[in-house]
C-alpha cells in the first residue's frame, strides 16, 4: 500500500481489515493491511478511501467512522488498544461506516418570534412559534399552512398520525399554547400553497394553565398533554358527539364555513407535583412524562397510575424514548448533560449514559427513528448536537443558531431541523445513518 | 588455726571422694594422730550459711565433748574405731555435701598454693575457675602448650572401694581434681597434715612454747592508757550455753522447713550494650528528664592549627559579614603557629552573660502545655455535599434590560419572573389564581393583572375594585388605617412606603426601608435603619422590636415557617433573628465586604440567600428544626460570582424560584441570572 511507505516505524503496526455492512460502492476488498498504529480516525478514513479509489477510478473521497468491538475509534489506533486492552498482535476487525455528520446545512426559514416547538416526523415540518401561530414547511423556506388561532405563545406541537385511510392526504396536527389550550388542525398535504390560513377544527380546553408538551397516541385517535397545572390530560382527537359533550359553532367571521368543536379531557393523570415538561406516548398503553419535580414517569393509560416513578434530582426538561427495543429513555435536565436511562436495569436509577459536552440546559432530545445508537440533543447554548452510544464525543456539532435552541427534532431520517430563539428554523441535512 | 587447718584437708579428701573414704580417711587421720577426734566437719563452720553454723555448733555442743573423751581413751587404738567415728559425722555429712561444690574453688586455691609450691608448676593451666565447666567435656583443662588434657577413665564406686580395701595404702591416695590424677601422701606429707589439722605449727622442730626472752614490743613509755594487763576472762573460753540453745532451735526449725534460704540471685546474664543510657536514667527522675543535646564533637578545622583546606577564603570570610546572624557559620577555623599563640575567648564575656540570662529566665516550674488543634475548635459543620441541592453555577442568563434591573420576583409557580429596572419593587401575588403583580414606582404602586382570561379578568377586575376603594394594598391614597382589616390579601405587599408611614397606626422611629408579612399569623414587620419592628395587624398593636445592632439595614426576609428573620446590612453583616429566643441576633454572618442589598429565604427547601454590592450571592444552609431546643443550623454554601459591578452596585436583587433551589440574580449590569443546582 502506498500509505504504508511513509511510515518510518515499522515496528508499530497493526494487522487490520476493513469490513462494513454498506453497499457495494462502498465495500473495500477485505484483505488484512498492516497499518501504522498511530493512525486516527482521519488516517483511517484516508485508507479507506485510497482503497476504494484504487478498485474505482472516480470515487470520491468520503468521509468514514470506524467500529472497534463496537466502539467508535475517536482517537489514534493505539491509544484506543491500549485503553480497551485488545491485543495488537492478531489481525484487527475494523468496521467502517460512513461519518455522521451533516454535509448540508439548508436556508433558514424565518419566523416573526422564537420557535419554540418543532415536529419533523414526517415529510413536512410543523413549527410552533411564540407569536401564536403554528407553521407547516414543505422544505426550508416552503410554509404551506399557517395555523392561526391561538392567543398565547405555541409551546409544542405534534403530528397526530391518522392511518386509517392509505389514500387520506388529510392530516391532524396538534398544538399546544400557553393560552391553555390545545388546538387541533387538519390540513391537505397535497395542497401546494404557499401560507394558506388555516383555523383549528377542534379546541381542547381543560388545563389550567399554560401547555408545555403534548404527545399523541400512536394510531392517532388521542393525545395527551402536559402543562404547567401539574396534570397530564388525554383528549379524544376525533369529536364523537355521542361520547363527549361538544359545541358546534359557526365561525361568523369568516368566510369559510367552519365547524368547531370543542372537546373535553378524556381523563387526567395526577401524580405530578410540578410541571410537566414533556410527554411522550410510544406504545399504545404506556404515556412517559417528565416534570419540574425531579421525576420521570410512566403511566399506565388504561388505569391511570404510574408503573414506574424514577427520582433524577434534577429538573427534567425533555425526555424520549427509543434506542434498543424501543426501551431506553433519554433525558435533558437543568444542568449540561444527556442522560439516558435503562429502566430494565433493575435496582438503579443511575443513568447508563451520560453525555455532558453541553454547556447549558438541554432543551430538546430525539432518538433516530431507525438507528438504535443514534440521538440529537439540543441546548440553551446555541448548538445541536449528535450523539452516537458507541461514543463519549459528540458525533458532529450544528452551531448554526445565533441564540438558544429550543426545540430540534429528526426530519426525513437523514435531516435535522431546530428551531430556536433566533426566531429561524434551521434544517441541517444529508447526515447519513445507515 | 585449728580451723584453717582442718578445712584445709576436708577440702583435699572430702570432696572428691566418696562419702565413706572421708570418713575413713577421717578416722585414720584422726585416730592415727592422737589430737581430739573431733569431726572436721563439725566443726566447718565458715561457710558463711546458718545450717552450717548451727551444726557445727551443735556437734560441737553435743559431742566434742564425748569425742574428747573418746580421744582420751582412744588414743592407743590404731584404725580400731573407724565405725565411732563415722557414725558421729555421718549425721552431718549429709548436709554438707551439697555446700562443699560451692566452696571448691576457694580452697583449691589455697591447697595449689600451698601444696606445690616448690613444686614444678600445675600442668593444668585453666586456672582459678569452677570445675563445673568442665563437667560436661571430655578434657579438664589445657597443658601450657595449649593442649587439652584429657579426664582419666573413671572408677565407679563398687571399683574403687574393692582397690582401697585391697590397697592397704589407699587412705594415702588423693585425687587431685583439676590435675586429674592420684596423689599418694608421703608419710612427711601425712604428718605434716596431722599436724596442721591439730592446730600445731606445721613443722615438728618449730615449739610454740619454747622460752624464749620476752620481748616487748609495745612501747610502754608515754602511754597515756596503758592496755589492760588483766588476764582474760573465763567465760570467753566456754561456749555460751545461751547460742547453743539458740542454734537448736534453728536447726530444728530448718528441719521442719520453717526457715527456708533465698535462692541466689540469678544475675542477668546478657546486658544491653548498645542501650540508651540517657532512658535509663529517666526512671530514676522525679521530674521528667530532658537530656540535653549531645554537643558535636570538635572537628579538624576546630583545632588551633588546622589544614589549610578548612581556612576560609577572605571572599568567603567576608561573605560571611553579609550574611545574617543566625546564617553565620558560628565558629571560622584561624590558624596559630603555636597553641601559644592561640588568644582568650573573645565571645566568652558575651556568652557568659548570656547563660546569667538565660539562668534568670529559665523556667522554674514545667509548664503544662495544653495542645489543641485549632482545627478542632471549629465546629462540626456537615459537609457540603450532604446539603444538596443548592444553586451553584448560572445556566440561563436573561438579557432584554437596559439599565440596572432593581427588582425581581418569580410567580407562584415559577413558570415566570418579573422584573423592574426603573421600578422600585415588584411583588408578584403569592396566591396562584390571583395573578397580581404588584409594582410600586416613584409614588405609585400599580397592581398589574398578568395572564388572566376573560372572565377571570372581570372577575378580577371587580375584585380589585373593591379593594381600590378599602384595601391598602392599591394606592397610598387609599391606604390608611383600614388595610390591617384586609389583610386576607396581604399577598400584594405594599413595597412603597414614602407616605405611607405617615398613616400608619404605628409611630416609627425612623424612616422604613423594608417590610415583610408573617408567613401565616397577621403579623407585619418592618425594619427601620436601625432596628426591625414587629406589629400585630389585627390587635393593632407593637409585639417587639429586634436590634439588629448595625449600621443600616437594607433589607429583610422571614422564614417560612414564621419564627426567624434574616436582616441584610449595608455594612455587609447579616443577621439571623430567632423570634422566639431574643430580640438580639442568634448569628451574625459578616460575609460580604460591601453593602448587602437583599437578603431571601427558600419557601420549601432550607436556603437563604444575601446578595451584595461586591457583585457576589452568598448562599447558605438555614435549617429550623421543628424541636425548639434545638438552635437553626446554619452553613454557608457557595459563593455566587457572575456579575459585573456597574457604577459602584452590583447584585440588586435575589429571589429564589419558588419550588426549585434555583437563584435569580438581578444586577446593575441589566442582566438577571438564573443559578442552578
Amino acid at each position: 500500500m502506498d500509505i504504508d511507505g511513509d511510515i518510518e516505524d515499522a515496528s508499530r503496526r497493526v494487522q487490520v481489515r476493513f469490513v462494513t455492512k454498506l453497499k457495494p460502492p462502498f465495500k473495500a476488498p477485505t484483505t488484512s493491511i498492516a497499518l501504522p498504529s498511530n493512525l486516527t480516525r482521519m488516517g483511517l478514513s484516508a485508507v479507506v478511501n485510497n482503497l476504494l479509489q484504487s478498485g474505482n477510478d472516480d470515487w470520491k473521497p468520503e468521509p468514514f467512522d470506524f467500529l472497534i468491538d463496537g466502539e467508535l475509534v475517536r482517537m489514534s489506533l493505539e491509544d484506543f488498544l491500549l485503553a480497551k486492552g485488545i491485543s495488537a498482535e492478531k489481525t484487527l476487525e475494523i468496521e467502517y461506516i460512513k461519518a455522521v455528520a451533516p454535509r448540508k446545512e439548508e436556508d433558514p426559514s424565518l419566523h416573526d418570534d422564537w420557535v419554540s416547538a418543532v415536529d419533523g416526523s414526517n415529510p413536512f415540518i410543523v413549527t410552533g412559534c411564540y407569536d401564536g401561530l403554528g407553521r407547516i414547511w414543505k422544505a426550508a423556506g416552503v410554509c404551506t399552512h399557517v395555523l392561526e388561532g391561538h392567543n398565547g405563545a405555541i409551546t409544542s406541537v405534534g403530528v397526530v398520525k391518522s392511518n386509517n385511510n392509505e389514500n387520506d392526504t388529510n392530516m391532524v396536527v396538534a398544538t399546544g399554547s400557553k393560552d391553555r389550550t390545545v388546538k387541533l388542525w387538519k390540513f391537505d398535504t397535497e395542497l401546494q400553497e404557499e401560507n394558506l390560513k388555516l383555523s383549528s377544527f377542534r379546541t381542547l380546553r381543560g388545563h389550567t394553565a399554560s401547555v408545555q408538551t403534548l404527545a399523541s397516541h400512536p394510531n392517532g385517535n388521542m393525545i395527551c398533554s402536559g402543562s404547567w397545572d401539574c396534570r397530564i390530560n388525554l383528549w379524544q382527537t376525533e369529536s364523537n358527539e355521542g361520547d363527549i359533550v361538544s359545541i358546534k359553532k359557526r365561525k361568523k367571521g369568516n368566510k369559510e364555513e367552519e365547524s368547531q368543536s370543542e372537546g373535553e379531557a378524556v381523563s387526567t393523570l395526577v401524580g405530578h407535583t410540578q410541571c410537566v415538561s414533556s410527554v411522550v406516548w410510544p406504545e399504545y398503553g404506556t404515556i412517559y412524562s417528565a416534570s419540574w419535580d425531579h421525576s420521570i414517569r410512566r403511566w399506565d393509560v388504561e388505569t391511570g397510575k404510574d408503573t414506574i416513578n424514577m427520582y433524577c434530582g434534577k429538573v427534567v426538561n425533555c425526555i424520549d424514548i427509543g434506542g434498543e427495543s424501543s426501551a431506553l429513555i433519554a433525558g435533558g435536565c437543568s444542568d449540561p448533560t444527556l442522560r439516558i436511562w435503562d429502566p430494565r436495569k433493575p435496582g438503579t436509577l443511575a443513568p447508563s449514559f451520560q453525555f455532558s459536552s453541553h454547556t447549558s440546559w438541554i432543551t430538546a432530545c430525539k432518538w433516530h427513528k431507525s438507528s438504535w445508537f443514534h440521538l440529537l440533543s439540543s441546548s440553551y447554548d446555541g448548538k445541536v448536537m449528535l450523539w452516537d452510544l458507541r461514543t463519549a464525543w459528540p458525533l458532529a456539532i450544528i452551531d448554526s443558531h445565533e441564540d438558544k435552541v429550543l426545540c430540534a427534532d429528526w426530519w426525513k431520517g437523514d435531516s435535522v431541523v431546530s428551531g430556536g430563539a433566533d426566531s429561524k428554523l434551521r434544517i441541517s441535512s444529508e447526515i447519513s445513518i445507515a | 588455726m585449728k580451723k584453717d587447718g582442718r578445712r584445709k584437708v576436708k577440702d583435699e579428701d572430702l570432696k572428691p571422694v566418696e562419702k565413706e573414704d572421708v570418713v575413713n580417711e577421717k578416722d585414720v587421720l584422726t585416730d592415727s594422730e592422737d589430737g581430739s577426734i573431733e569431726s572436721p566437719v563439725v566443726s566447718d563452720d565458715d561457710y558463711g550459711s546458718f545450717s552450717e553454723d548451727d551444726d557445727s555448733a551443735r556437734n560441737s555442743d553435743s559431742e566434742s565433748e564425748s569425742a574428747s573423751e573418746q580421744s582420751e581413751f582412744s588414743e592407743d587404738e590404731n584404725d580400731e574405731n573407724p565405725s565411732n567415728e563415722g557414725d558421729l559425722s555421718d549425721g552431718v555429712d549429709d548436709i554438707n555435701q551439697e555446700y562443699q561444690s560451692a566452696s571448691e574453688d576457694s580452697r583449691e586455691v589455697v591447697d595449689e598454693s600451698d601444696s606445690s609450691e616448690d613444686e614444678v608448676g600445675p600442668r593444668n593451666t585453666i586456672g582459678d575457675v569452677p570445675l563445673e565447666w568442665y563437667k560436661e567435656e571430655e578434657h579438664i583443662g589445657y597443658d601450657v602448650a595449649g593442649k587439652k588434657i584429657k579426664k582419666k577413665e573413671r572408677q565407679d564406686k563398687l571399683d574403687s572401694f574393692l582397690a582401697r580395701t585391697d590397697d592397704s595404702n589407699s587412705w594415702r591416695k588423693i585425687t587431685d581434681e583439676i590435675e586429674d590424677e592420684d596423689v599418694e601422701l608421703t608419710k612427711e606429707e601425712t604428718k605434716l597434715i596431722r599436724r596442721l589439722l591439730k592446730g600445731h605449727a606445721p613443722h615438728a622442730d618449730f615449739d610454740p612454747h619454747a622460752v624464749r626472752p620476752y620481748v616487748d614490743w609495745f612501747a610502754w613509755d608515754g602511754a597515756k592508757h596503758p592496755l589492760s594487763n588483766a588476764p582474760e576472762p573465763k567465760r570467753r573460753f566456754i561456749p555460751s550455753k545461751w547460742e547453743s540453745k539458740k542454734v537448736v532451735k534453728y536447726i530444728r526449725a530448718i528441719r521442719k522447713g520453717l526457715i527456708t534460704f533465698d535462692k541466689p540471685k540469678e544475675q542477668p546474664r546478657f546486658y544491653n550494650l548498645w542501650g540508651d543510657e540517657t532512658s535509663s536514667n529517666e526512671k530514676g527522675h522525679g521530674l521528667s528528664y530532658i537530656p540535653a543535646p549531645k554537643p558535636k564533637l570538635p572537628g579538624h578545622e576546630e583545632s588551633y592549627n588546622p589544614s589549610l583546606e578548612y581556612i576560609p577564603t577572605q571572599e568567603e570570610i567576608s561573605a560571611y559579614q553579609l550574611m545574617f546572624e543566625e546564617d553565620r557559620p558560628k565558629f571560622i577555623p584561624k590558624r596559630f603557629t603555636s597553641l601559644r599563640g592561640v588568644p582568650a575567648y573573645e565571645k566568652s564575656v558575651r556568652e557568659t552573660f548570656d547563660r546569667c540570662l538565660d539562668l534568670y529566665l529559665c523556667p522554674r516550674a514545667r509548664k503544662k502545655r495544653i495542645n489543641i488543634d485549632p482545627e478542632s475548635l471549629k465546629p462540626k459543620l456537615p459537609s457540603r455535599k450532604d446539603l444538596k441541592p443548592y444553586p451553584t453555577t448560572c445556566y440561563l442568563e436573561y438579557k432584554g434590560h437596559n439599565g440596572p434591573v432593581s427588582s425581581i420576583c418569580t410567580d407562584p409557580s415559577g413558570q415566570h419572573i418579573a422584573s423592574g429596572e426603573p421600578v422600585k419593587h415588584v411583588a408578584w401575588n403569592p396566591l396562584p389564581e390571583l395573578p397580581i403583580l404588584a409594582v410600586s414606582m416613584g409614588q405609585d404602586v400599580f397592581l398589574l393583572d398578568t395572564g388572566l382570561e376573560k372572565e377571570e379578568q372581570k372577575m378580577i377586575s371587580d375584585l380589585l375594585q373593591v379593594e381600590t376603594s378599602t384595601t391598602p394594598d392599591e394606592s397610598e391614597s387609599a391606604v390608611s388605617v383600614s388595610w390591617s382589616q384586609y389583610d386576607k390579601y396581604e399577598g400584594i405587599r405594599i413595597k412603597h412606603f414614602k407616605k405611607l408611614t405617615q398613616r400608619l397606626p404605628f409611630k416609627l422611629h425612623g424612616l422604613p426601608v423594608s417590610s415583610t408579612f408573617h408567613p401565616t399569623r397577621s403579623i407585619f414587620f418592618v425594619s427601620t435603619k436601625k432596628n426591625v419592628r414587629v406589629y400585630d395587624l389585627v390587635k393593632k398593636k407593637f409585639i417587639k422590636k429586634l436590634e439588629a445592632g448595625v449600621r443600616e439595614i437594607s433589607s429583610i426576609s422571614i422564614h417560612p415557617g414564621g419564627d426567624n428573620v434574616i436582616v441584610g446590612s449595608k455594612d455587609g453583616k447579616l443577621c439571623w433573628f430567632d423570634m422566639d429566643l431574643s430580640s438580639k441576633p442568634y448569628k451574625i454572618l459578616k460575609s460580604h465586604p460591601k453593602d448587602i442589598t437583599n437578603v431571601a429565604f427558600h419557601r420549601n427547601y432550607p436556603l437563604f440567600a444575601s446578595c451584595s454590592d461586591d457583585c457576589t450571592a452568598y448562599i447558605f444552609h438555614g435549617m429550623v428544626y421543628s424541636d425548639l431546643n434545638q438552635n437553626p443550623l446554619i452553613v454557608p454554601l457557595e459563593i455566587l460570582h457572575g456579575h459585573t459591578t456597574t457604577n459602584g452596585r452590583g447584585v440588586l436583587d435575589c429571589k429564589f424560584h419558588p419550588r426549585q433551589p434555583w437563584l435569580f440574580t438581578a444586577g446593575a449590569d441589566s442582566v438577571i441570572k438564573l443559578f442552578c443546582h
